[in-house]
Order: C-alpha cells, then sequence, then structure tokens
C-alpha cells in the first residue's frame, strides 16, 4: 500500500482519508483553509475572538459531518458554508438578546443613502492599500449585521441573490435593498464623505 | 432616479437581470451621466471590497489553532461514544421519599419484638446491625433467615446498581 503524503494530497483525498478517520488529513485541511475560514468569520462578526471560536467550532462540525460530504462543491466551499451557518446563528441569538438599535432601523431603510450623490473617486486609486483596508474593516463594522452579511455573501461568496435570500431567509427584494445600501454606504466611508463615528 | 431604477442598475452590475431587461438598462447608461456615475460608485466599491478580503489572516499560529480543535474533536468523541444514562423510573422521588421513613419503620418494629413481654420464643436469634449508615440486618438464627435492608440512593456500595430500597431474603 502507497503511503500517504498529507502535504502533497489534493483536497478530496485528504478528504477521503479523513472521512476514515484520518485525523492527521484532516489537520493538513485545516493548514490549508483557515486563513479563509478564519476571514468570512471575521467579516461577518467583526470580532477577532468570535471568529476564532467559530472558525474552530466550523472546523469540529466539518468533522462530525464529514461523510455528508458528497464532492459535489469543493471542501473549501462547503466548509464556508457551515461557517456561515454558524456565523448566521450567533448574530440571530445577538440580535434577540438586544433590540435592534435606532441607526440599524434607518440603515434597513437606507432613505438617506440612497439620495447621496454618485461617489466617482476611485478609492483603491486615492488611498495606500494599508490605509483603504483600515477603512473598509471600519466602514464594514458600521453596518448593520443584515447589511454586511448580504455584502459579504455577495461580493466575498459570489452568491447569486437567490442564494442569499435562502441562506438568510429572506426575499430577494429585501437582499437587492440591504445590497444597494450597503454598497452605497461603503462608498462614502471609504471617500470620507461620512464621519465614520 | 427612483428606488426601482437604483435597484435595476445595481442587478445588471451584478449580470442578475433577464437578458431582454439588461438591454434596456445598457441603453439607459449609454445617454444617463447620473446613471453612469452610480455604475462607477458601485464598481470601484467592488473592487475595494476585493482587495480587503485577502488580509486577513488567523492571529495564531497552526499548531495552536489544530490543537484546539483536536481537543474539541477528541471531547465530542468521547461524549458521543459514552453510554447513555440509565432511564429515570417515574417512581424514583417516591422510593427517595419513602426510603428513610421505611428505615425507621424497620428499626421500630424490630424493637417492638424485642421488646415485646412474651413473644421471644427459645432459641430465637435476633440482631439489628448497622454496618453503613441506613443499612439493617435482621437475622433469625433458628430459621437460618436473613432479611437485610438496603436504603436509597444507589449510591450506597452495598445496594450496587440497584434502584431504591431493597429487601434481600438469604
Amino acid at each position: 500500500m502507497a503511503e500517504k503524503n498529507h502535504s502533497t494530497a489534493a483536497d478530496l483525498k485528504l478528504v477521503e482519508w479523513a472521512q476514515g478517520g484520518d485525523m492527521d488529513a484532516f489537520e493538513e485541511l485545516v493548514a490549508r483553509h483557515r486563513d479563509k475560514i478564519y476571514a468570512r468569520a471575521y467579516s461577518m462578526m467583526r470580532s477577532e475572538d468570535v471568529a476564532l471560536d467559530l472558525s474552530q467550532e466550523a472546523w469540529v462540525r466539518a468533522w462530525q459531518r464529514l461523510q455528508q460530504f458528497q464532492g459535489d462543491s469543493s471542501f473549501s466551499t462547503w466548509l464556508t458554508r457551515i461557517t456561515i451557518n454558524l456565523c448566521l446563528d450567533q448574530l440571530r441569538k445577538q440580535k434577540r438578546q438586544k433590540a435592534e438599535s435606532i441607526e440599524e432601523m434607518d440603515e434597513e431603510s437606507g432613505g438617506v443613502e440612497r439620495q447621496m450623490p454618485a461617489v466617482t473617486i476611485n478609492p483603491t486609486e486615492r488611498l495606500e492599500r494599508g490605509e483603504l483596508r483600515q477603512r473598509i474593516d471600519t466602514a464594514l463594522g458600521q453596518l448593520s449585521h443584515e447589511h454586511r452579511t448580504v455584502l459579504v455573501l455577495h461580493e466575498f461568496e459570489e452568491m447569486e441573490y437567490k442564494e442569499i435570500a435562502k441562506t438568510m431567509e429572506c426575499s430577494i427584494g429585501t437582499v437587492m435593498s440591504r445590497l444597494f445600501y450597503a454598497r452605497r454606504k461603503m462608498a462614502a466611508l471609504l471617500a470620507g464623505l461620512k464621519n465614520e463615528d | 432616479m427612483n428606488e426601482e431604477l437604483q435597484l435595476k442598475l445595481q442587478a445588471y452590475l451584478d449580470g442578475e437581470l433577464p437578458e431582454a431587461e439588461a438591454r434596456e438598462v445598457a441603453a439607459w447608461l449609454a445617454q444617463d451621466s447620473g446613471a453612469v456615475g452610480l455604475m462607477t460608485e458601485l464598481k470601484n466599491t467592488r473592487a475595494a471590497l476585493a482587495l480587503h478580503e485577502r488580509g486577513v489572516n488567523v492571529p495564531e499560529s497552526r499548531e495552536f489553532y489544530w490543537s484546539k480543535i483536536r481537543r474539541e474533536i477528541e471531547r465530542s468523541d468521547a461524549a458521543a461514544h459514552r453510554p447513555a444514562p440509565a432511564p429515570v423510573s417515574p417512581f424514583k422521588w417516591l422510593r427517595r421519599a419513602l426510603a428513610p421513613g421505611m428505615g425507621l419503620a424497620l428499626v421500630v418494629a424490630t424493637l417492638f419484638l424485642i421488646t415485646r413481654p412474651g413473644t421471644t420464643a427459645p432459641g430465637l436469634g435476633l440482631t439489628v446491625a448497622t454496618a453503613d449508615a441506613g443499612t439493617f440486618t435482621y437475622r433469625n438464627f433458628e430459621s437460618g433467615a436473613t432479611l437485610v435492608w438496603l436504603p436509597y440512593p444507589a449510591e450506597n456500595r452495598l445496594a450496587g446498581g440497584g434502584s431504591g430500597g431493597n429487601l434481600q431474603q438469604q
């Protein structure tokens, strides 16, 4: 029997070995995809500690459900969906625990941002990469979790409106509206037209 | 520009419009500078977000990050293989409530038998022992019978895994 080489094996082979109980194969998968999974959790939760906990919980869930992975999508996509669902569950819990703020209710309608003149400055040209990253980080943190999640799922996960609506349990119209509002607010924040406080 | 048009423009950018509607929006963009401005803004924001996503990494070493995952997997695997607790009898609370009283009743009955005049037959041996807290033994040497009262709860080792108070006859 050929010896396993975890570091050079393809993801699907590692999954196959892990499904047979090979923990080293699973560790290799963690090493390969941990940054992406953590980044997804962080972009949704905006907290390093929470993102670490949820990303690690996602890996544990993945191990427990590994037999369910059929290879219909890539392992990375499958795991990212687990992470997103965990984050959404956590956000729903948090939302139940605290009433929505007045600002968030205002964001839902997005009235002010819709009326703003278009921001034609390209932030990727105007700002240093570090500064841009910092501004995006701050801006993402200023969005309500619904708007941020729509943005993340669409821009980072490249999900279609229909898929986002299903994941977030809302209508396609709501997805479109939230996405539009989130993009406009991001544009304003990146251009420095809106207070970041 | 009303909300419906704004959302249609966005849907065009995202490739979510049917072909016929997409053609309409393209024609509209060719003659409306306001729509072009908004489209530029949406595109720029998308480009900026794409840049941001690449910069986030786990703030822990590979080993430390993995060690926590492994520990949790092992913990959950162990929990999954742990035998389920025995089903709880609906009369458990009743046995628990009555056990001390029954033990006491046994002592009283035994003392009554010992002290009652004229009831002790010749050769009758009687022993009341408390070998363990709450445990009583009645032994009739003549007939060779022994009664042991084991109280509830079952953490008393004499009771073994039994449920509730037991009367054992030898």
